[in-house]
Order: C-alpha cells, then structure tokens, then sequence
C-alpha cells in the first residue's frame, strides 16, 4: 500500500461485454512510483489497463487518480487530466510519419509542442534522423519508442505500459528501462505490464502478481522474486 | 482512328468523366477509411449537390459556376445531418447496419429530388457550346474549368490532410482508430469534419456531371458503381489513389465503347471493381481492406 | 357482390404476401442468420424470374427459349440460376466484410437491370417475356387465384421448413456464430468464407424462386416490373421490421409491410394525376424512412430472434 497514491483502483469488476475478465482487482501507484504488473498470459493484465484508461467499461469498483473519481471517464478525458498509455499493440499510426505521430499525441496541446517535441527527442534520440519516415517503417523497437514518446507529449503524470519489451532485443530492452527510470526521474509514475516477470520485478519498486482477473500476490519486486511459489507459478521454476 | 481523334473523341472526355469520378471517389474513399463503412448515399448525395446548383441558378439567375460554391455548403450541411440522423447511433452497432441506413438514405434523398424536381433531363443553361481549339485538341470551356477546379479541389484536400492539425487527425483516425481516441483526437468532431468534407466534394462532382452532361434524378446514383470501383482499384483510404483510380475508370469508360455497346460503360467499372477484390483487394496504392 | 370483389383482393394481396415471404426467408439466411448485406435482391429475383420465363415460355423466333419446358422445371432452373450468378460474386467478394458484398450486389443488379432492358434476343428488351404458362391458370378466375395462392403457400411451407430445419442445425449454429464473432471465427480460417457462400447461394436461390413465381402469377415479366431500389427495399424492411434471424418474423414482416405498401398505393391512387406520380416518390421516401425508424426504434423487429438460440440482441450483421 501507497500513503499518498496517484492511482487507485479498488475492487475493479468487469470485461469485454460478455463475461467478467476481472474479478475484483486492487492496485495502487504511489508518485514517482514504478509499479510492476505480471502473471501469466490471459491473466487481465492488459485488460486492467484498459479499464483504467476507460477503454473499457467497469461493472464494479472506483478508479481514483489525483483526488478524481476517473471509473467510466471516456478516454480523451482521461488523458486530458494526466495519464498517458502505451498499448500492447497498434500502438502507433502506421501510415504517419513518426513526427506526426508525436504531434497526434500532443492533440490536446494548444501550446509548447515545439518544446514537448524536444524533450522527447532528448529521450528518444534514435528518432531525430526518422522523423519523416512512416511509423510503420520502422523496426519494433523503434516503433516501441514511437509510442513511448507519443503517450509523453502532454507530459503525463501517469504513464500506463502494456508490455513495452515484447519482443524485442536486448539492446533495446535495455534501452526501453533506461528510459522509464528516466521519465520516473522526472517525475512520472509508471504502471508497467511485463512478460520479463523476473526482469520486471528486478525493475519495479513493487509488483502485483495477477491470475484469472484475481489479485495473487503483491509486495517489493525484490520480496517477489525470492518468494518461492510466485517463482514457480510464473518465472519459470 | 488518327491520334488527335482519339484524343478528342476519347481522351478528353475520359480526362473529365475521370475527374468528376475522383472528386467522388474521394468521398468514398474518406467514409471507407476514416468512418470504416461502405457509403451507399454517396451518389445520390452528389445528385443532391447538382440539384441544389439548379435550384440556386433558378432562385436568382446567377452563374451555375457562382452558385456552385453555396451548393457544395449546404451539402456538407446536408451530410453532417445526415450522420446525425441516421448514421450516429449505429455506430455503436455494427458496422453493416450503417451500410443498410445508407442505402436507405439514398432512396430518401432520390426520392426528394424526384418530387422536387421532377425525373425529366434538365440542364442548367441551354444552347449548344461550341469547343475551343488549342492546337487541335479540343476543349470546351466546361470541360476546362471541371479540370481546373478538380485540380485545385485535390490540392487543397491533400494540403488540408498533409499540413493541418484537423486535417492530421482525419488521417490518424483513418490510420488506427482507437488510437486517435487515446491520444486524445476528438473522434466526434473529426467524424463531422470528414462529413463536411465528403458533401463539399461530392456536391462539385454531381455539379460537374450536371454540367457536363444533364440533370437527372438517377444521376449520382449510376455513379455510385464507379465511383466505388475507382475508390477500391486506387486504395481504400488514400485520397491519391482515388484520383488516379477515378482517372482510369473514367477513360477506360470512355474508351470502352470503342469495344462496347454503351449502354454496358457501367459494366466495366463492375468488371474492375470485381477484378480488383478478386486479385489486389488492398489496390493499386496499397490502401485498407475492410 | 361487394364481398366477392373483397375476396379476390384479398387473395390477390395474400399471394403477393407469399411471394415477398420467399424472398424475405431468402433474405433471413442471408442477414438474419449470416449477417451479410445483399443490397441486390431485386437482381437475383429477376434472374429467377426470366429465367423460369425463358425456360417455359412460348417460342418467338429470334429469341433464346420457347422450350415450354414444364413449370416446375422452370422454378428449379429459376434457383439454379440465381445461385450461379450469386457463385462469383460471393466467391470474390465474402472474404471481406459485407460492405463489399453491398457494393458488389448493387452491380449485379444493375447489370441485370441492363441486360433485361437491351437485350432484345433474350429478355425482348423493354416489352418483356409474356404470355408465360401460369399453373391452373384455366379455371376460372377465383378458383384460379386460389389454387395459386395454395401452390404459393405450399412453396412457402416447404421453404420455412426447410430453413427452419437449417436455422437450428449445426450448421446454423454455427453460421450464427461466424455472425456473432468476427474474432473467434476467423480461427475457423477459410471456412468461413465458404460457409458464408453456403448462405449466400442459398438465399439467392430462394430469390430466384421468389421471381419464379411472380412471373407466372402475371404471365409475364418485364425490366419495368422490378424496379431494384424497391423492391430490394420492401424485402429489407420485410425482414428488419418482422426481425432479423426469425422466420416467422421475416414471414409477418412481408405481411405487414406489403399491407402498409399496398395501402399507400391505395391513398395515392385517389390523388390527381399530377400529383399521382409525385406520390409515387413520396411513397419511396417513406419506406426509406420507416427503414431508418425501425433501425433506430426497433432494431430487433417485431418477433425478435429467439435469444436462447442466438446470444444476441440485436438483429444480424458481422463485427
Ligand atoms: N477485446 C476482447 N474481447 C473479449 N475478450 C477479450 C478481449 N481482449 C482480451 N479478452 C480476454 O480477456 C482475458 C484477459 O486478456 P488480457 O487482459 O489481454 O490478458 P493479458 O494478461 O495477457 O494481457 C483473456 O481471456 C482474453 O481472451
Ligand atoms: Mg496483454
């Protein structure tokens, strides 16, 4: 638990319209906070992420981010008070250049997009030279960038990760954690989605360990790590 | 057949059938690969656009090439109510049920223009136009002015789509819908922005129809097929590509009775638009599949 | 005799009735259970129409036909026909969503359209084919009306059966499923695409009946007889008012909407010749209205698909 949380979802219910996918999810993100989510494919892990970002509708349950009740806000709201995300996939404009994809995640912003798009280049220096080069030209990780940078245009308070290093190489993961403890020293929370269940939870402040749309476990990544079922359950012995 | 024959008889007239096509295909297009659905209405929505041109020159005598700019407004009015009435609250429904409201709207707007005006040919100025000759290619001023103000229609579009903010969001939600909904896009007022768009332009190509030939209440609605075939042979979603598909239908029609009994032209767009989907669904730019 | 005047009418509207009931069944395995969109009935109706009209029909030198084959054979050549032209299209265009399906079906139409007003060798262009043969057609009038309208009914019978019996098969089950979840078919891959052909070429031979037999009610067929957008229109509004994925709706559905019809047809008629032909359009307009009005107010129809057997609450159509 988190004294003073920026996120707090409690009790979450819900799913895709059919059955439920969630049954009764809690978490909190403190500030500055990089809180790590796993568990094993299918598990809701994207889903929850999906409810946050009022993507999908909850049956039961509060999201509070700030001091705002935010359960059942439809998206362009939500990321007008603060919180940016990165999907699993299609996570960019594949025909736009990656230059538009950053302006397309600074829609909201009426001013200072010449300096948002500075620091994301700082961030994502990789990006300068492709900068009119359609999104979908580029390679994985790139686009992965791509993504990264367009969900900080508005310079979120929060930032949602639906598994930033799916599928990438070494170089690149390395390269993608480089840069969320960055954004995290300037500032932002990080609620982070991993596959990498032992490299997340090296990585995170906390996790929670998710199965069947249920809360598993949660504690330090470090206390996880050592814990000898979650071990077994889900990084592989 | 010497050259300059076949550039009257059939090039030409193929160059201006091909832009009233792509000014068509366009709107198409922009439904297909912004809104996602296949626009039946589209056609009759032109024809609307052409009446409305008549009904401005009849009003108050002015020039139809005036009142164009008025008609093209109002149809962009009718379009957004249009999406307002009858399309909006489908959208949260399938897809496919908006084709069906489509074609329903068709019918009611035929229908309108068939009691308003009637089912006869009517054209907006009498008299025969005799064609200019420039260097044996002739050209009349009509046919002129539809290409010039095709040119400068496209050109803005792909000005508005490539450099402007609304016009970006268009193409992002074109591009990856539910992206631009997280990103923070507007998608309501972008949709009615795409609708405005689609009116303005199909209303020029049911103008420029009705110029070039007459008026009649079938008109859009026989282009509807071409319309479609250029859409899907140039790329669904790219606006470039429903020009250059709107161009080969539009000669190939032209063209085609050479080989063809005339009252077969719209088999060919048919014929290309099957050919397509059977062959290269994604067109000749690499446009969407649905 | 007022009420026999009132009997022959109401024969006469109950045959019609009939015959749009076919073509809505026909239309059910099409959208209701399969969720395609055919925007060209009126094109597969007149296939069945001409065809069954070329294949029983009187000779007339210069024309294909006059083989004055029997009637039943006429109405089987009639579906088999519809299904043909329906292979092609449905075989290009059901890989994609129904949007293209839509398209591709006004095309047809359209081109059908064409040839039965230009071909003077096979559908004697506008004049049409006449002088059909018509089953029990030399009773006397009533009893002649009758004995169609039994063998109209009789045809209905088996056809609900028979798509009854396909709408609770696996098959149908199935279909319904495609229908429902575009996602979770698609791991059923190819097949998919062929089962909708399944559907597809079904529903239009069901059409091609329909035609069948309205041409050998009137004896004869002419491209003026089917106007595409209304009668394509009608058979819609059939189907979504009486309630997508239910035979019986499909079958009140034609019931109504053809009483409605004809009852319009009966107000304008009153109306002075210069305004008769307006109304002729304001009639069109109004059923593309009361489209849109059931797709807003009433989208499930009068007699909703049966949920226990569906899952779904809302009338066909893919994702
Ligand atoms: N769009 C969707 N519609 C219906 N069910 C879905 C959808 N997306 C995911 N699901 C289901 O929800 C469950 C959880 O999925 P998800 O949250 O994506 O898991 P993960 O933990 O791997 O990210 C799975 O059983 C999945 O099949
Ligand atoms: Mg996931």
């Amino acid at each position: 638990m988190t004294a003073d949380p920026i996120l707090s979802v409690a009790g979450a219910v819900g799913g895709y319209g059919g059955a439920d996918i969630l049954h009764g999810i809690d978490l909190t993100v403190g500030r500055r906070e990089i809180v790590g989510v796993i568990g094993p494919n299918g598990a809701g892990k994207s889903t929850v992420l999906k409810a946050i970002f009022g993507l999908i509708r909850l049956r039961q349950g509060s999201i509070r981010f700030e001091d705002q009740d935010i359960a059942g806000w439809p998206p362009n709201r939500i990321v007008r008070c603060g919180i940016g995300y990165v999907p699993q996939v299609d996570n960019v404009f594949r025909e736009m250049t990656v230059q538009e994809n950053l302006e397309m995640g600074a829609f909201l912003r009426r001013e200072g997009l010449e300096a948002a798009l500075e620091r994301v280049y700082v961030l994502f220096p990789d990006l300068v030279e492709k900068r009119r080069k359609p999104a979908g030209s580029l390679s994985g990780g790139q686009r992965q960038m791509v993504a990264f940078g367009r969900a900080l245009m508005l310079d979120p308070q929060l930032l949602l990760l639906d598994e930033p290093t799916a599928g990438l190489s070494p170089r690149y993961c390395e390269q993608i954690f480089q840069i969320i403890r960055d954004v995290r020293a300037a500032g932002v929370a990080v609620l982070l989605v991993e596959q990498h269940a032992k490299q997340a939870l090296a990585f995170s402040d906390r996790a929670y360990v998710l199965a069947s749309g249920r809360n598993r476990a949660e504690g330090s990544g470090a206390d996880l790590l050592a814990d000898r079922e979650i071990a077994q359950m889900f990084l592989g012995g | 057949m010497d050259l300059l024959s076949f550039l009257n008889f059939y090039l030409v007239p193929g160059i201006v059938l091909g832009s009233i096509y792509a000014l068509g295909a366009i709107g198409i297009t922009l439904v297909f690969g912004v809104l996602r659905f296949a626009h039946l209405a589209h056609g009759d929505m032109a024809t609307m656009g052409a009446f409305l041109v008549l009904a401005l020159v009849a009003g108050t005598g002015m020039n139809p090439w005036l009142a164009l700019p008025f008609a093209m407004i109002a149809t962009a009015g009718i379009a957004v109510g249009l999406h307002w009435l009858f399309y909006e609250h489908l959208r949260r429904r399938s897809a496919i049920l908006t084709v069906i409201a489509s074609l329903g709207v068709a019918l009611m707007l035929r229908a309108i223009v068939q009691v308003v005006w009637g089912v006869d040919s009517l054209t907006y100025v009498g008299g025969i136009v005799r064609p200019e000759s420039y260097f044996g290619i002739r050209i009349k001023d009509r046919e002129f002015w539809t290409l010039a103000a095709t040119v400068v229609l496209v050109v803005a579009l792909m000005l508005f789509l490539g450099y402007t903010r609304w016009g970006k969001a268009m193409r992002a939600m074109s591009d990856n819908p539910d992206l631009a909904q997280l990103s923070g896009i507007d998608t309501r007022l972008t949709t009615i922005l795409t609708w405005t768009i689609i009116g303005l332009l199909g209303a020029a190509a049911g103008f420029f129809l009705g110029i070039n030939t007459e008026l009649k209440s079938l008109m859009g609605w026989y282009m509807l097929l071409p319309m479609f075939a250029a859409a899907i042979l140039g790329g669904v979603g790219r606006v470039e590509g429903a020009v250059l598909g709107g161009m080969i239908i539009g000669i190939a029609e032209e063209c085609s009775v050479i080989f063809l009994p005339s009252e077969y032209k719209s088999a060919l767009a048919f014929a290309v638009l099957l050919i397509m989907l059977a062959l290269r669904p994604t067109g000749l730019l690499r446009g969407k599949v649905l | 005799m007022e009420w026999l005047g009132l009997l022959n009418y109401a024969v006469f509207m109950a045959i019609f009735i009939g015959i749009y009931a076919i073509l809505a069944l026909g239309l059910n395995i099409q959208w209701g259970l399969t969720g395609l969109f055919n925007a060209g009935i009126a094109g597969f109706f007149a296939v069945g129409a001409y065809t069954s009209a070329i294949l029983t029909g009187p000779a007339v030198e210069g024309r294909l036909g006059g083989f004055e084959l029997p009637v039943a054979v006429g109405w089987i050549g009639a579906m088999v026909m519809a299904g043909l032209i329906a292979w092609p299209i449905g075989k290009i265009t059901l890989r994609f969503r129904s949007d293209y399906l839509a398209v591709a079906t006004i095309g047809v139409a359209e081109i059908i359209r064409l040839v039965a007003k230009s071909e003077d060798w096979l559908t004697n262009s506008a004049r049409g084919l006449n002088n059909l043969p018509r089953p029990f057609g030399d009773l006397d009038y009533l009893f002649s009306q009758l004995a169609y309208l039994g063998l109209v009914l009789f045809c209905l019978a088996l056809v609900y059966l028979l798509v009854e019996h396909q709408f609770r098969s696996p098959w149908g089950r199935m279909m319904r499923a495609i229908r429902d979840n575009e996602t979770a078919a698609a791991s059923l891959g190819k097949d998919i695409a062929f089962r909708r052909l399944q559907a597809f070429l079904f529903g239009a031979c069901l059409m091609g009946l329909g035609g069948a037999l309205l041409a050998h009610f009137n004896r004869s067929i002419t491209p003026e007889g089917i106007d595409p957008m209304i009668t394509t229109f009608l058979i819609w509004i059939m189907l979504i008012l009486g309630g997508s994925g239910n035979n019986r709706g499909a079958i009140l559905g034609a019931a109504v909407v053809w009483i409605i019809w004809s009852m319009t047809e009966f107000a304008t008629d009153q109306l002075p010749t210069e305004m008769a032909i307006q109304a002729k359009y304001i009639r069109a307009f109004l059923i593309g209205l009361m489209l849109q009005l059931v797709l807003r107010f009433r989208p499930e129809g009068l007699l909703p698909e049966d949920p226990t057997r569906a899952g779904r609450k809302t009338g066909g159509g893919g994702s």
